[in-house]
């Protein structure tokens, strides 16, 4: 048993330079659509509550048009409420829903400029366009780092964000992991591959290690 | 690569976002700052009377309703209505039919050999084929194929869940070959997008297999 809890790290090299012919799938801006975010699901939460506020605003004034009483609240007494504000409501809860308020409005505002990555990559290939999610290279460079260090499945985590991928071993108690093989390994996968963006790759061999795997 | 209106859908997003901001900000300020409190009681005093005058002087004759309110109530509906139809366009583009023939080469003649008549490939045709050809994988979890227009073209869309530790690249190339296969088979090609995602199937499926 490793009684050194101190851990192993390698960083790999950058891109190596691409080369081969340039795709003729006729999909760029195909591609370019689908490994960033649509922001779907923010425009349709937008949309609904958009639609349920014009909704409760045209039912207060069918009542009040037609003499019904009000549901929540008639549209005179609401402007009125509104015009006279600071006056007729606690300045403690006006300043707190302020700030929720201002809070979810910035993080629309986030949303709508921040460029939203769904975590996908782009394969090279000529015919057809490829793009593939982070966690199936993550899962086919973990096959690899697995095999390379010669431990099972579940002492390998990878971890692939945009920028790099992390390849963590926890080596079998009394059976050295050499952090340099997984390495080569693993970046001779990621060059098989090839995808874009390439990210750095970094071997972490943990310290201590797995007792009778 | 859908129809969904990407720029639309920012813009509209940064539009509410800042609309709602300046609300919060506007309501931290009220609560917050007396001035600004003084300010908006004094403008809104005189806001409010000048609205009541406005509708008062645009009442329809003989009722009390101002045709100011009907006006508002149909900008109301209108973005209502707006709403409805930005909801409608999120995702759309989906076509049945991958070709078809133009109505020129509809006119064959028994000379050479061609017969008159219109020829139209379904997407599902797409779909079976690619399907029946990849269900032997077993690092392949589902296939899905969708025909797309995409830039005034009709493109596939081909969505495979891959088991964990499948090879992305040997999927890649499988499918290339099938896509090769089925220009010739078909005499036309399409522009094809595949997509090797992992999902919550593939992860909860046992992955011994491949891996």
């Amino acid at each position: 048993m490793s009684t050194d809890a101190s851990q192993a790290q390698v960083d790999g090299r950058q891109q190596p330079d691409a080369d081969g012919p340039a795709p003729d799938h006729g999909l760029a801006l195909a591609v370019r659509r689908e490994t960033s975010s649509g922001r779907v699901f923010a425009a349709a939460l937008v949309a609904l509550v958009v639609t349920l506020l014009c909704v409760y605003a045209l039912l207060e004034s069918t009542l009040q048009a037609i003499g019904q009483p009000a549901w929540i609240i008639d549209p005179e007494t609401a402007s009125r409420f509104v015009a006279g504000l600071p006056g007729g409501a606690n300045a403690g809860v006006l300043g707190l829903l302020g700030v929720v308020v201002a809070v979810v409005g910035v993080g629309f505002v986030l949303l709508a400029v921040l460029p939203g990555r769904p975590g996908r990559r782009v394969l090279p290939s000529q015919r057809i366009a490829v793009v593939l999610d982070d966690e199936v290279l993550a899962s086919a460079l973990a096959r690899r780092a697995r095999t390379a260090a010669t431990v099972r499945p579940e002492q390998v985590t990878v971890v692939v964000s945009h920028g790099e991928a992390i390849v963590n071993v926890r080596p079998t108690s009394g059976v050295p992991v050499r952090a340099e093989d997984v390495l080569a390994a693993v970046e001779d996968e990621l060059k098989r591959l090839r995808p874009e963006p390439y990210p750095l790759l970094r071997v972490r061999v943990a310290g201590t290690g797995v007792i009778g795997a | 690569m859908n129809g969904t209106p990407r720029v639309l859908n920012r813009m509209l997003v940064l539009i509410f976002g800042a609309v709602v901001t300046v609300l919060g900000v506007f309501m931290v300020l009220l609560a917050a700052v007396p001035a600004v409190g003084s300010w908006w009681g004094a403008w809104a005093q005189t806001g409010s009377l000048e609205a009541g005058r406005a509708f008062a002087n645009t009442w329809i004759p003989g009722t009390r309703v101002s045709w100011l309110w009907i006006l508002a109530m149909a900008f109301l509906v209108a973005v209502i209505l707006l709403m409805i139809w930005w909801m409608s366009q999120q995702g759309t583009g989906r076509r049945d039919l991958v070709a078809w023939s133009t109505a020129g080469t509809e006119h064959g003649s028994a000379e050479t050999g061609e017969v008159p008549g219109r020829v139209a490939i379904a997407a599902s045709t797409v779909d079976q084929a690619l399907r029946t050809a990849l269900a032997p994988r077993r690092d392949l979890l589902g296939t899905s194929v969708a025909a797309v227009e995409f830039e005034g073209r009709i493109a596939l869309r081909l969505r495979v869940v891959a088991r964990q530790g499948a090879d992305p690249l040997e999927i890649a190339r499988e499918v290339e070959r099938l896509v090769s296969g089925m220009d010739l088979l078909l005499g036309h090609g399409c522009p094809v997008l595949l997509h090797i995602a992992s999902g919550t199937r593939a992860r909860f499926s046992r992955a011994e297999r491949v891996r």
